[in-house]
């Protein structure tokens, strides 16, 4: 008996144990990409001292946790890119509350209503829109309102070794001579393989649909044609495109451009200073930068600008990373928990240009947290110029993969330019007439 | 050299053959261990650096000590090992039946079963996904090896194994009076362990190399299998800067099925040999 009722009292003594650990903080999830990198980041909360995608971003979310003890913060780390993972959470009514997007991502969830419009939460943030800078903005709204916060604006380059322009004649006052039509550019490219014996370009046109098309989109955008006349028609067999293609076919015939290469070998050409411009992504300014001063670098000088104005006005095709919130049904206390974390998010965005990536809001533009990092003046104006395709436009990652195939079919000469075009805006069509 | 090993000698045409073989096979794997042991920086600007020193375990380390891998181990572990329990279980007794068994419709159940070798997974994850969302299974250790059990190669596997053993057997024990599940148990069950070992092992690995399922039904870090969790880990453009990352994560997560390969290698010889003759 005297057994028994031991056991009764350990048990009561467990229950009423397990009932004071009841947690009624509001719980955050936050669900995100960028991979995991605890074995530097694990445990810091030193913003400042943080560096690449992974270890800033680990570190906020360390900082926030840290300093938000009254909120339950759930952090979820997903496979890049993470879609399939949120598209079976939101079909399974279990979505985070908090999820990192690419900005050209938001309208596949949008338009179906799967994101909560996010004015609101942005104003009990008290972050003003206006702040944004043009490319986050542009990124964010969708049908009128915010769906988003940005945090940044990613784009193509103009990645440069300047030994070797140097040697070609390419130098100017210290700064690489760009081009300024296509036929400039086609001279600069003969006279740079003539002097140094190597192509002008290093392009990655294997396995990399999405930098062909960023190459025709720019351009597009530059001369400002109509790419999508509405959301179930792309317009690509018009003479704007075929200018542009047909002078990337021509850097392909004349081997005035590596072939062959995808990221990778593309990457490791570049850093081993066989080729002049390598045009790649903002995220990749660090990478560079490090490899240029490294002891024997076979890079020699690095710059990066801009793609050149080739065609009518500056223009960028970008994309940007943001956070969204899928709709669901809220306490008043978690919806005040993700305001405090996208104002608490806001507030490190002259962090997280450590990345390469171009800053959100317009103040860190111009904060020495961003100037003062290496070649990020010479890129600013693309937080400006920078143009994503119009908000009605949903599956562009697919669009994207559709175009890239039929345009690396056209610069390698395998289909003429025209063909390769219709074939790509048929085969768009016919995706965006199914949906 | 004795007899027996001169005779069993391969003539040197088909050992040269067998070397190139062999050179093909475990080139690609040997690839990948070197660049697993080579720094990022270094694979980024060439990755035949690969092929000499300095070599590091820097990259083991990060997957170690910078993420949840211990748990990821374990789910994978009980996934894996609870759909291989629950496909020798079903497969068996479903092979037994059909091979051994008359009841009504016995050969057109067999043909529906066989139809789902027909259908592809592919084409069931959205229904399975929304039953399972509506059973509130996600992101638990049944939804993750449910979806497992449903093995109709398992079953045929099973039938053609138990329709080789001779009916004699079953005879002789009914003779001694065995019920129907003491033949199974007693008599067929241990004649089939080479078949059960070869199920076991086939299923166990594409248990644990399963992606797209626990991709989207575990979708919180604590429910990942190694496979899920070793992808949430990398980095975007890791096949650029954090290529020796990368192969290390693939080497890592082979191991565990080599370790089963090496313990049961003589039973998935033996069994496969048996199907190649019989």
């Amino acid at each position: 008996m005297t057994r028994c009722k031991l056991l009764l009292a350990t048990l009561a003594a467990l229950i009423l144990g397990s009932c004071g650990q009841i947690d009624d903080r509001p719980t955050l999830v936050i669900q995100r990409f960028f991979g995991e990198c605890g074995a530097v980041y694990g445990k810091t909360v030193d913003v400042a001292k943080a560096e690449t995608e992974c270890g800033i971003l680990t570190t906020m979310l360390n900082k926030f946790v840290a300093d938000n003890p009254d909120i339950n913060v759930k952090i979820n780390v997903v496979a890049w890119p993470g879609y399939p993972q949120l598209a079976a959470q939101i079909a399974a009514g279990d979505p985070p509350d908090l999820v990192t997007m690419h900005q050209s991502v938001i309208s596949d969830y949008q338009v179906r209503g799967l994101l909560s419009p996010m004015n609101d939460l942005l104003a009990e943030a008290k972050i003003d829109t206006r702040s944004l800078t043009p490319a986050g903005q542009r990124g964010a709204i969708k049908n009128g309102h915010f769906y988003a916060l940005p945090w940044d604006t990613i784009g193509r380059l103009w990645h440069i070794n300047t030994s070797l322009m140097a040697k070609a004649g390419l130098m100017s006052g210290g700064k690489p001579v760009l081009p300024n039509s296509p036929a400039e550019l086609l001279e600069h490219a003969r006279k740079f393989k003539a002097a140094t014996g190597k192509p002008y370009l290093i392009q990655a046109q294997v396995s990399a649909p999405d930098y062909l098309v960023a190459n025709l989109y720019t351009y597009l955008l530059a001369q400002d044609a109509v790419i999508f006349s509405d959301s179930r028609h792309i317009r690509l067999n018009t003479p704007e495109a075929r200018a542009i293609v047909e002078l990337y076919r021509t850097l392909n015939a004349e081997k005035l451009t590596t072939t062959s290469q995808d990221f990778p070998g593309a990457t490791a050409s570049f850093v081993n200073g066989e080729g002049g411009i390598f045009p790649t992504g903002t995220w990749m300014i660090g990478p560079y930068d490090e490899a240029s001063k490294a002891k024997g670098s076979r890079l020699g000088g690095y710059a990066v600008v801009p793609f050149p104005r080739l065609w009518g006005k500056s223009a960028a095709f970008v994309d940007g990373h943001s956070w969204v919130v899928p709709a669901d049904n809220r306490t008043p206390a978690e919806r005040r928990a993700i305001a405090r974390f996208l104002a608490f998010s806001a507030q490190y965005n002259g962090d997280w240009v450590r990345t390469g990536h171009l800053p959100a809001f317009r103040a860190v533009l111009d904060a020495p947290s961003f100037t003062a990092q290496p070649h990020r003046k010479d890129i600013a104006a693309m937080a400006a110029t920078g143009q994503q395709l119009p908000d009605f436009v949903q599956r562009q990652s697919a669009i994207q993969g559709l175009i890239g195939e039929e345009l690396e079919a056209a610069v390698t000469g395998i289909k003429p330019v025209d063909v390769a075009l219709a074939d790509a805006e048929r085969r768009v069509n016919e995706l965006l007439s199914g949906i | 050299m004795t007899a027996a090993t001169g005779r069993n000698r391969l003539p040197w045409p088909a050992l040269v053959g067998v070397l190139i073989g062999a050179a093909i096979m475990v080139a690609p794997l040997l690839w990948t261990l070197l660049l697993s042991l080579k720094s990022n920086t270094e694979l980024m600007r060439d990755s035949a650096s690969a092929l000499s020193a300095p070599y590091t375990l820097d990259n083991y380390r990060d997957i170690v000590t910078g993420s949840d891998l211990p748990r990821w181990l374990l789910n994978s572990l009980i996934v894996s090992l609870g759909t291989t329990g629950g496909v020798l279980l079903l497969c068996s007794l479903a092979g037994y039946g059909f091979a051994r068994l008359e009841f009504p419709f016995r050969r057109t159940l067999f043909v529906f079963v066989l139809l789902g070798l027909a259908i592809p997974e592919q084409a069931v994850i959205l229904p399975r996904h929304q039953l399972f969302a509506m059973l509130g299974w996600h992101n638990s250790y049944p939804g993750l090896m449910l979806p497992g059990l449903a093995a109709p190669f398992g079953v045929f596997f099973m039938t053609q194994y138990f329709r080789a053993i001779p009916k004699d057997l079953d005879e002789a024990a009914m003779l001694d009076g065995a019920s129907r599940l003491s033949i199974f148990w007693k008599v067929l069950l241990p004649l089939s362990f080479p078949a059960q070992a070869t199920l076991g092992v086939f299923t166990f690995l594409g248990s644990w190399n399963d992606y797209w399922w626990p991709l989207i039904s575990a979708t919180t870090s604590d429910k990942y299998t190694l496979t899920v969790g070793l992808a949430s880990a990398q980095m975007n453009y890791a096949q650029t800067s954090g290529l020796g990352f990368l192969m290390a994560q693939a080497v890592f997560a082979s191991i565990p099925i080599l370790i089963v390969y090496i313990i049961f290698q003589k039973q998935i010889v033996g069994a496969m040999a048996g199907a190649a003759t019989r």
